[in-house]
């Protein structure tokens, strides 16, 4: 049976999505082609990178790439895989080192990906039309920095990273650029895998406020003693900019409130004037109220709870999810601390909201193995007609953080790169 | 005297008493029970392990990085409120645990009241039909006296998986 065409799997009019999106092989096989071997993807937050030598490795899409600061201070991408075997030339997933070795056949390569030699090097010396400067890894297209997130992407003529974050860098300066220290990431990475489609992760931090209550009533009891407040009704929005989402309300600590620590919801209030200064009021009270996010296609955070994490396409039904923890570098050592065990509380694999996600996210992808069940389209109606204009907030606005346009949107993106050939063929929006 | 002569400890078999009930507990979800077994200052800790180059100082886990547990006891009595609340949805039908637990050993500690000792765990989580993968870790426990029974006072969990091969850790290891 063949697919048709991806516009013809996404109803953003009707608001309709096919299941097959979340199944089909075929499917995924484009989106590696044609969204993540196409689009800025988050790589590396640059605290990460601290030194020269330093090292992490990530994959970007199921490409695995080596990130490393060089001796000149750049921080470069390249692919973690030899040109000359194929095999892969770093298996830590972080440190610091002088270069990366082959194990396969001695090859090794400089903090930049060059080729500097390999064992028994005098064959190749005398290999006619050899040129080591031809056999380094292959570098990313593009590679940039937004505030301290290093992000990159195999393709030449993606716009630049500004452009494609677009206006959506308003939103993301609340986190990023909220106190002149800047940020960084603590205590490294925790990695786990779900058995979903990544899409489903993804759209659930892009606009998903309505599972909040429901959801994570339990983990809510936990941490707070009390369900997840009633959220129809109050002031609260959706907003997105090239299918990067963020819904939110205005409520400060609703976010920070579930650590169950209460330094931590103390010290948004104490700062919320000087926020306000630097932010605007209305963008000093997303700090850390209940709201998610998503940077198009597979990067999510939650403010307030400070989560970072990048939604890892393992198959079309395995995600892997790396988490890390943001703050500000200014933070006390005490807050920093405070963070760090409040994120493994919540939103960790061991944390107590995290875990009624993957089991939801588990079955709403495995359900479509059926033919039948897979045929079926789900609904993504709500609040079709919520659009707004707004006179402070940028992007697409929607009335109401209950609402599926964001979903909407990341999946109107979605079809548009995979339908395009070309970035020339994909407009902001 | 070999290894194979060696006559049980009375404070191995205290020790294996402890694990084994404890294991047992944990597989049928008594945690009110489970927690009464630890000590009120007790840590329990189950690093991220990360793959590292033997020669990184900074080694494959470290106390101040990501953890899956870092815990005191309010900790862990928080997430008990919800493995067992009424809305801990995935949690209905209940998760079919078993916690195998081997290779114990026991030394001495720095305490007089207690003992450091190792074990192995594997625990497998059979959900709905389905089955997760098995996690295996090395434990290394501190078992403290108090009022004549053995308490747990430390913990420490070291997985043999850097990326968790499961969605979460709904039990304890």
């Amino acid at each position: 049976m063949s697919l048709p065409p991806p516009a013809a799997l996404v109803d953003v009019e009707r608001g309709t999505v096919d299941r097959r999106i979340f199944w089909e092989r075929e499917l995924y096989e484009r989106e590696l082609e044609r969204i993540f071997a196409r689009c800025w993807l988050f790589v590396a937050h640059e605290s990460q990178l601290p030194e020269p030598g330093s090292f992490l490795t990530t994959t970007m899409g199921e490409d695995n790439v080596i990130v490393a600061r060089g001796r000149d201070g750049v921080i470069r991408a390249f692919l973690n895989s030899c040109p000359h075997r194929g095999n892969r030339v770093c298996h830590a997933e972080r440190g610091t080192a002088r270069g990366f070795v082959c194990n396969y056949h001695g090859w090794s390569f400089g903090l930049d990906g060059a080729l500097r030699g390999m064992h028994e090097s005098g064959a190749y010396e005398r290999t006619p039309g050899f040129d080591p400067a031809e056999h380094g890894l292959l570098q990313v297209a593009q590679i940039d920095a937004y505030k301290g997130f290093v992000f990159a992407t195999f393709d030449a003529e993606a716009p630049p990273l500004a452009d494609y974050l677009g206006d959506f860098r308003w939103y993301l300066d609340i986190l990023l650029d909220n106190d002149d220290g800047g940020t960084e990431f603590v205590g490294g990475c925790i990695r786990s895998v779900i058995a979903c489609n990544w899409k489903v992760a993804a759209e659930n931090f892009a606009g998903d406020a309505l599972h909040a209550g429901w959801t994570h009533d339990s983990g809510a009891r936990a941490m707070g003693g009390a369900s997840v407040p009633t959220l129809d009704g109050q002031e609260s929005y959706q907003v997105n900019v090239n299918g990067h989402c963020w819904e939110f309300n205005l409520d400060l600590v609703g976010n920070a409130a579930t650590f169950g620590d209460k330094r931590v919801t103390k010290n948004l209030r104490v700062r919320e004037q000087e926020l306000a200064e630097r932010l605007g009021p209305l963008r000093a009270r997303m700090i850390g109220a209940i709201s998610s996010a998503t940077v198009f296609p597979n990067m999510s955070f939650l403010p307030g709870q400070q989560t970072f994490r990048t939604w890892q396409p393992k198959g079309p039904h395995h995600t892997q999810l790396d988490t890390w923890v943001l703050v500000n570098r200014s933070l006390s050592d005490e807050l920093k601390e405070a963070y760090r065990k409040g994120v493994m509380m919540t939103f960790s694999p061991s944390g107590v909201f995290e875990m009624d996600d993957g089991e939801n996210w588990e079955y709403s992808t495995r359900s479509n193995a059926g033919v039948v069940t897979r045929a079926q389209k789900l609904h993504y109606g709500l609040g079709l007609d919520s659009r707004i204009e707004h006179p402070e907030l940028k992007g697409n606005v929607f009335r109401s953080q209950l609402n599926d346009a964001n979903a909407r949107a990341f999946y109107a993106r979605w079809t548009q790169l995979l339908e395009a050939d070309s970035w020339a063929q994909v407009n902001d929006r | 005297m070999g290894a194979g002569e060696r006559p049980v400890s009375a404070e191995l078999a205290a020790a294996e008493r402890f694990l084994f009930l404890e294991a047992r507990l944990l597989d049928a979800e008594r945690y009110d029970e489970w927690l009464a077994l630890l000590t009120d200052d007790v840590h329990y800790w189950v690093p991220g392990v990360e793959n590292r180059n033997r020669t990184d100082a900074e080694g494959p886990f470290a106390p101040g990085r990501m953890a899956h547990f870092d815990d005191g006891w309010t900790d862990l009595q928080r997430r008990i409120v919800r493995f067992t609340s009424e809305t801990a949805w995935s949690e209905n039908p209940p998760t079919r645990h078993v916690h195998v637990v081997s290779n114990v050993e026991v030394e001495p500690a720095e305490r007089e009241d207690e003992l450091l000792v190792h074990s192995l765990t594997v625990v497998h989580r059979g959900r709905y039909e389905a089955s997760d993968e098995a996690l295996y870790g090395r434990r290394e426990d501190v078992l403290r006296r108090v009022e004549g029974e053995l308490r747990l006072a430390r913990r420490r969990v070291i997985l043999a998986h850097n990326v968790l091969p499961s969605k979460n850790l709904n039990t304890f290891l």
